[in-house]
């Protein structure tokens, strides 16, 4: 027992770089936010976040193929880290150009600083998660994520329905962390340790040579299921969603729509596949299942919506489901068996950038209307071809990569995904991705229909269009148009690079005094 | 008789169920934020029973990181219910119901 000796080393701050530059931007914003005019804060506060983020995007170089941890174990580089770490960054710079103009124009002017500052710390959480190597640092990672991003919700103080969202988001979203740490707490109970390399050989003992799994066991992994269902929207455990995302500004719907989705994600394949992989043969059945009414409740409710933003919100789910089959063909001890196309893991996480991508832009085409004095109903992108055609021309890529047409990436993100679940034998789950694509497809076509078919409004009886500059954004989608169009050609550099994920599961425990 | 790890994993697992139910039944958005603060407590408990059970530090230290963040919770739930009652007049779940299908 070495309760009382305990070992401090020096922390390899190198490892961490990434994670550290991004809280240091986030710092850099406090206090360019107290003491910089206020004439010069937005070019700067902008600015500070892009380079930031930017700059962590570059450190990834040097993060890549490190394969070790620090912090005693709490903290891990590997290919995981790296990939997940990607994708977060990416999104979070793409949220900074959707956010930048729309927050200054829109919502009753509210101060662009806060904005900034919850949005870097929310960013330091999810990628947290993306580096835990203990279960502590994924709780306080998803919960520092989290309650920024409730904050950012209501955000539009003013407008009721951005706070009533955010209160729903806000209550659902402790409960269900409430849930996750008592699942954690059962896991640390059955292992003795909170690492999760302890927790994968305190598990594989405490299931060696039986048959059945021990209530206790299966208790552990339903609260964690349960608790990480919610982070990620899946049914029955979506209630919130489409509150949230209806009532935040805009870009916040954005933002939320993938960060905080990934840091779940991060957080289910850190503690399903790396510490509870030896029960893969159960848990997958457990996902699988979930996967399946996900998806397929998504698409079915989303099809009756005319709000397009709760339309997005129903299309979020859906994809859930689709990325959460990714993890259901995970198999334990073969990881690297695939032939055609990429594990499920890998596959999960090129669908999370591929989302990024389609999702962001569907909402910025939005946030780029709203702030021309549109709505967000089905009915106001009524003859949008007509009046606004590139937006239009943005809109329907966005659209179309989200039904997962070739050659845009959501397609080749829907590809992958249904490979994996092929080659981990779960036929039926690939052929109801394939269905509840064809059903998707009419409620993303309905889009593009009223965007190039429908009537547009009558310029006399219409409010006059505001005439407003929005370099940022148009900037932004001409980026994800183009990231849209191109990843998904070029996908084999992206797959190969997320493969890599695997050293987080040959990483060798190799810190003293932990277990 | 003599307290066991079982006691005190019974205890916290009643008052988890306890408060489960509460934010399942009460209707009071007061009460469900308490309910899920004590579902946290409980938690905590379970920790701690589990770190004296298995001879270790890590559930102490993590029972201290859960009720930090409670804290947090506590703080951002509180000015949010404050923001939303001051415009609604009410505290009551129901009422909140501009978003809706």
């Amino acid at each position: 027992m070495d309760l009382f000796n305990l070992n401090f080393e020096h922390p390899d701050w190198a490892l961490i770089l990434p994670q550290l530059i991004v809280f240091l931007t986030a710092i850099a914003l406090v206090l360019g936010d107290a003491f910089l005019p206020e004439r010069s804060k937005f070019n700067a506060l902008t600015g500070i976040s892009l380079v930031g983020y930017g700059a962590a995007l570059a450190s990834l170089y040097w993060q890549r193929g490190k394969d070790d941890m620090t912090f005693q174990g709490s903290f891990r580089a590997d290919g995981l880290t790296v990939f997940l770490s990607l994708i977060i960054l990416i999104a979070a710079i793409l949220s900074v150009l959707v956010s930048a103009n729309y927050i200054e124009y829109f919502e009753d002017r509210v101060p662009l600083g806060e904005y900034y500052i919850l949005l870097a710390f929310s960013v330091v959480g999810a990628l947290l998660v993306a580096g835990a190597g203990d279960m502590i640092m994924i709780f306080i990672g998803l919960e520092l994520s989290s309650l920024a991003t409730y904050v950012l919700t209501a955000y539009a103080r003013r407008r009721v329905e951005s706070v009533e969202g955010a209160l729903k988001y806000f209550l659902l979203g402790i409960f269900a962390s409430a849930i996750l740490l008592y699942g954690m707490a059962w896991a640390y109970g059955l292992s003795g340790s909170t690492d999760l390399d302890g927790i994968r050989a305190g598990i594989s003992e405490a299931v060696a040579g039986s048959d059945y799994m021990e209530a206790s066991v299966l208790l552990a992994l339903l609260l964690l299921v349960v608790g990480l269902g919610f982070k990620i929207a899946a049914v029955p455990f979506h209630m919130w969603t489409p509150d949230a995302y209806e009532g935040a500004p805009t870009p916040v719907s954005a933002y939320m729509s993938v960060i905080p989705k990934a840091a779940g994600f991060a957080a289910l394949i850190r503690i399903l596949v790396q510490a509870l992989g030896p029960l893969s043969d159960d848990w997958t059945w457990l996902i699988a299942g979930l996967a399946l009414i996900t998806m397929a409740l998504g698409n079915f409710v989303a099809l009756s919506q005319r709000n397009v933003k709760r339309m997005l919100a129903y299309s979020s789910i859906a994809h859930t489901g689709y990325m959460m089959v990714g993890l259901a063909a995970y198999q334990d001890g073969s990881v690297l068996g695939s032939q055609l196309g990429a594990d499920g893991v890998t596959a999960l996480m090129y669908y999370m950038l591929a989302y990024a991508f389609m999702n962001i832009g569907a909402f910025a085409v939005l946030a780029w209307l709203q702030e021309r004095g549109k709505g967000v109903m089905l009915d106001d992108l009524s003859g949008l071809a007509g009046t606004h055609p590139l937006a239009a021309v943005s809109m329907a890529v966005f659209m179309i990569s989200l039904m997962g047409i070739p050659p845009l990436i959501g397609f080749y993100a829907k590809y992958y995904v249904i490979v994996a679940a092929i080659e981990a034998d779960m036929l039926w789950l690939a052929i109801a991705i394939v269905l509840m694509s064809a059903l998707s497809a009419y409620f993303y076509l309905r889009v593009v229909f009223v965007m190039y078919f429908g009537q547009a409004p009558d310029a006399s009886t219409s409010a006059p269009a505001r005439t407003v500059a929005t370099p940022l954004l148009n900037a932004a989608l001409v980026i994800m148009v183009v990231g849209n169009l191109a990843l998904g050609l070029f996908s084999q550099g992206i797959i190969d690079l997320g493969e890599e994920w695997n050293t987080a599961l040959t990483l060798a425990s190799n810190i003293p005094g932990v277990n | 008789m003599e307290l066991t790890v079982d006691h005190f994993l019974g205890l916290s697992a009643a008052l988890f169920i306890i408060g489960l139910m509460g934010v399942l039944m009460r209707r009071n958005v007061l009460i469900i934020f308490l309910c899920v603060e004590l579902m946290v407590a409980a938690v905590a408990i379970t920790f701690a029973a589990f770190a004296r059970e298995t001879n270790t530090l890590d559930g102490q230290t993590f029972a201290l990181f859960a009720i930090a963040v409670a804290a947090a919770e506590a703080a951002v739930g509180l000015a949010l219910i404050l923001a939303l009652s001051r415009r609604v007049r009410s505290v009551d779940v129901d009422e909140y119901r501009t978003l809706r299908d």
